[in-house]
């Protein structure tokens, strides 16, 4: 051991390792680097909450600053997991405030969160930094109330997309006059109006706030005043973007916004009067992000304001853009890395607007650092996505949702298989891939072939049979993450990967064809896997074990079945092929 | 459900699984899914496993399937869908849009379900007829004052502020004050219309026009006319 560093150096070479990945490695290395290394571990990412037991992950790193969570599956976002399937992170905090006294930060996704679990936050942590709640639910603003009021040092409150239960507005009231720490905060969830004079106080009194994402409650003709308040301001989320504006209110609104020199990201928009968009003209050349998703209005008016953007990276709009308007962008917004299209109407079979694969092609071929793409469209050929690949092999996520399910090749009428496939062999990094309109087994062969980096996929109504997931999980070497929906894929190739399961984080499948007797197999196969039967009907005992479950969701773990589960969650386990039916 | 299994029991249909808009939506617990699935999964389930040479099936016929199963569904739908689609608890299911798809978040879903209603004057967008728009709901509660139990009403499926009016004076059996009338009609009826909006307020119905009261209001109250 004479060649070994003392452990302080170590300490000190490992305190610049911080990605998860390296940190594993390192503690792969020999028992006393993992000593070292879990001693000065600072933060811990959990992907998800069920494949580890919080006292395990206290027991290891003791000294841990930062914590983040994921619970639900992802396609909880679009309400195919049922209320009450869990998620619960109240075991965890619990868990937390007692073994980190210093814990600064918390992020959490999907995840169910109560106001005791907030309250113990708030009492728990005296150098309490960072609360995110992405997407989560189960909280009021009197959990919020309990944080403002505590947490002294508080930096970044962000409650994106999260599902709170309105008791007050008046939570915001609750930050003492003496807490001036605010660096970031995200209401923008919110559905009912906030105490705006405690917000104004609020926000006059945080000289480093950068980040501020409003609500849809608070009105136009205020937001000048935040402003002159704030022009420090990096990132802005309007409220409502429509008011009856006199015209000296709106020359003020357009001081004000003049006046945030520093502002590179605009959101929120909410029913915004396309007349009053030029108020943030002046600050157009300096923006990197601007998310429209809310702003219903027309083609021309979008390309008006989108094609001063010089610097854009990032756009989140509706698909009113059209065709035209992602021709301007593909021609004005050289720097554009992400780009993402939702539909205005989606659930009409017809289109609305004049939005079609024509525009995804434009902004390939104009936008050379384009990575990343979520596209909803209407009509798609294999030609168009062999050129996109083509223009683009620099790709790393990449999601298509063309609105019909088995929409074929609008111009040859036949399968998307080709088109796909080329997206995997041009783009070598991808790493992210949602799939759609008609597929057969064949772009599964593809995926399986090519997509060697490929970590996240996700699948609906495609596919004809059991070699197609076969593909997919024999041939996606980086694969962590699979969700499928309404595919004919069956037990065959479920029971041929059991193995594969253990490599990734979870798959996920409904409405698909795995039966009762293939997930009770899997379960006493694999221990160390949850294989969670989640159906509504009733007990799958009381139908015949060849009968497809309603919904699979597998995920690794090295701690067992969990026994929060409601009553149609069901675990198979090491028994349960042994158990009578 | 018997629509749906009429549908299923075509041997020939190979499209898997079932199209938008007659699938069950299993969010709703209270709702189980009864044989539906089951049936519809092990009859065409079976016969897709069974086949190697599916592709060519798909391509051609899947299209003129779904354009079938597309149309049986809308057909079922209309003549119903206008009719009784809010008096009384959930609303039947071809009347509901698909919650699970297109993958589209809930906090977008829900604000372009209420834009798409409310811009539908304003907006010089390709207007669809009315069966296919209004796939979403906006369900309020509305109280009568000394009635403990209340209503809940779907603004989407009315148009403007007669609608409101009429529709629940005859939920109610009382006659609501028309907020465009006259105000010596005042008098004459029982009733006025008022509601709560974002900011908690409680005003009264008819000030704004019909797409801002849209976006705004909460919950509805009948108040007795001598209480204004």
């Amino acid at each position: 051991m004479a060649y070994s560093f003392p452990e302080e150096v170590l300490e000190h070479v490992f305190s610049f390792i911080g990605s998860d990945r390296d940190r594993n490695a390192v503690s792969l290395v020999c028992k006393s680097w993992y000593e070292i290394e879990r001693w000065c571990r600072r933060r811990v990412f959990v992907g998800n909450c069920y494949a580890v037991s919080p006292a395990a992950v206290v027991r290891r790193f003791p000294e841990v600053r930062s914590v983040e969570l994921k619970g639900k599956p992802h396609f909880a976002d679009f309400n195919l997991v049922p209320e009450g399937w869990g998620g619960y992170v109240s075991p965890w905090i619990t868990t937390l405030a007692r073994a980190y006294p210093w814990l600064e930060e918390i992020r959490l996704k999907r995840m169910v969160v109560t106001d005791e679990s907030l309250e113990l936050i708030a009492r728990s942590f005296k150098n309490f930094k960072v609360l995110v709640l992405s997407s989560c639910e189960g909280f009021s603003t009197d959990g919020l109330a309990a944080v403002a009021a505590n947490c002294r040092n508080l930096r970044e409150l962000d409650l994106r997309e999260s599902e709170v239960e309105d008791m007050s507005g008046h939570w915001l009231s609750h930050f003492p006059d003496s807490y001036t720490s605010l660096v970031s905060l995200n209401i923008s969830c919110l559905g009912s109006e906030v105490s705006f004079s405690a917000l104004e106080r609020l926000v006059s009194r945080c000289p480093d706030l950068r980040s501020l994402r409003l609500n849809r409650t608070v009105p136009l003709d205020r937001l000048a005043n935040l402003l002159r308040r704030a022009p420090q301001l990096a990132e802005l989320g309007t409220g409502v973007y429509s008011a009856e504006l006199r015209s000296d209110d709106f020359s003020n609104l357009v001081g004000a916004l003049a006046g945030c020199r520093e502002l590179r990201s605009l959101s929120g928009f909410w029913d915004v009067v396309p007349a009053y968009l030029p108020a943030v003209y002046p600050l157009c050349s300096g923006l990197t992000s601007l998310n429209l998703s809310y702003a219903t209005i027309q083609s021309s008016e979008l390309t008006k304001l989108i094609s001063q953007c010089h610097s854009l990276q990032r756009l989140w709009v509706l698909d009113y853009i059209e065709d035209s308007g992602l021709e301007a962008l593909a021609a004005c917004c050289k720097d554009l890395r992400e780009l993402r299209v939702f539909p205005s109407e989606p659930f009409n079979r017809e289109g609305n607007v004049s939005l079609t694969e024509q525009g995804l092609v434009s902004v390939s071929e104009g936008c050379s650092k384009l990575q990343s793409v979520l596209y909803f469209c209407r009509q798609m050929s294999n030609a168009a996505l062999l050129t996109i690949a083509r223009n683009r092999p620099n790709m790393t996520r990449f999601r298509l949702c063309i609105i019909e399910p088995r929409c074929p090749d609008y111009i040859t009428h036949e399968p998307l298989d080709t088109g796909f496939g080329a997206i995997v062999q041009h783009c070598k990094d991808l790493q992210r891939l949602s799939l759609s309109g008609l597929l057969t087994d064949r772009v599964f062969e593809y995926i399986g072939t090519y997509a060697k980096k490929l970590e996240m996929l996700s699948v609906a109504f495609a596919g004809d049979s059991d070699l197609g997931l076969h593909h997919v999980l024999s041939g996606c070497d980086s694969l962590r993450k699979l969700e499928i929906r309404d595919c004919p894929f069956g037990d065959k190739a479920l029971l041929a990967n059991a193995a594969k399961l253990e490599t990734m984080r979870s798959l996920w499948m409904s409405s698909c064809s795995v039966s009762f007797g293939a997930c009770k197999l899997l379960g006493q196969k694999m221990p160390r896997l949850n294989v969670e039967v989640i159906d509504e009907r009733g007990h799958p005992d009381s139908r015949p074990e060849s009968c497809p479950v309603e919904k699979l969701y597998i995920y690794r773990t090295v701690a067992g079945p969990r026994f929060d589960m409601p009553d149609f969650v069901w675990t198979m386990d090491e028994d349960s092929a042994l158990r009578p039916s | 459900m018997g629509r749906a299994s009429a549908k299923d029991s075509s041997p020939s249909s190979s499209s898997s699984s079932s199209s938008p808009s007659l699938v069950d939506n299993s969010k709703h617990k209270n709702h189980p899914r009864t044989s539906l699935s089951f049936a519809s999964s092990v009859c065409r389930y079976s016969s897709c496993n069974s086949g190697g040479s599916s592709s060519t099936r798909a391509g051609r016929t899947r299209r003129g399937d779904l354009n079938t199963d597309l149309r049986l569904g809308l057909s079922i739908v209309s003549p119903d869908a206008q009719k009784d689609n809010w008096i009384g608890p959930p609303v039947s299911k071809q009347r509901e849009q698909r919650q699970d798809w297109p993958p589209i978040k809930s906090l977008l879903r829900t604000t372009l379900a209420v834009a798409g209603k409310a811009d539908a004057n304003v907006h010089n967008v390709h207007n669809n007829d009315n069966s296919d728009r209004t796939r979403t709901s906006l369900f309020v509660k509305v109280y009568m004052e000394g009635v403990p139990i209340g209503r809940k009403l779907d603004l989407l499926t009315l148009h403007n502020y007669d609608d409101l009016i009429s529709t629940l004076a005859h939920m109610f059996t009382t006659s609501i004050t028309c907020p465009n009338g006259d105000r010596a009609d005042h008098a004459k009826s029982l009733h006025v219309l008022t509601y709560e909006d974002r900011e908690g307020d409680w005003m009264m119905v008819g000030d704004v026009p019909w797409e801002m009261f849209m976006t705004t209001v909460k919950r509805l109250k009948i108040t007795r006319a001598d209480r204004c």
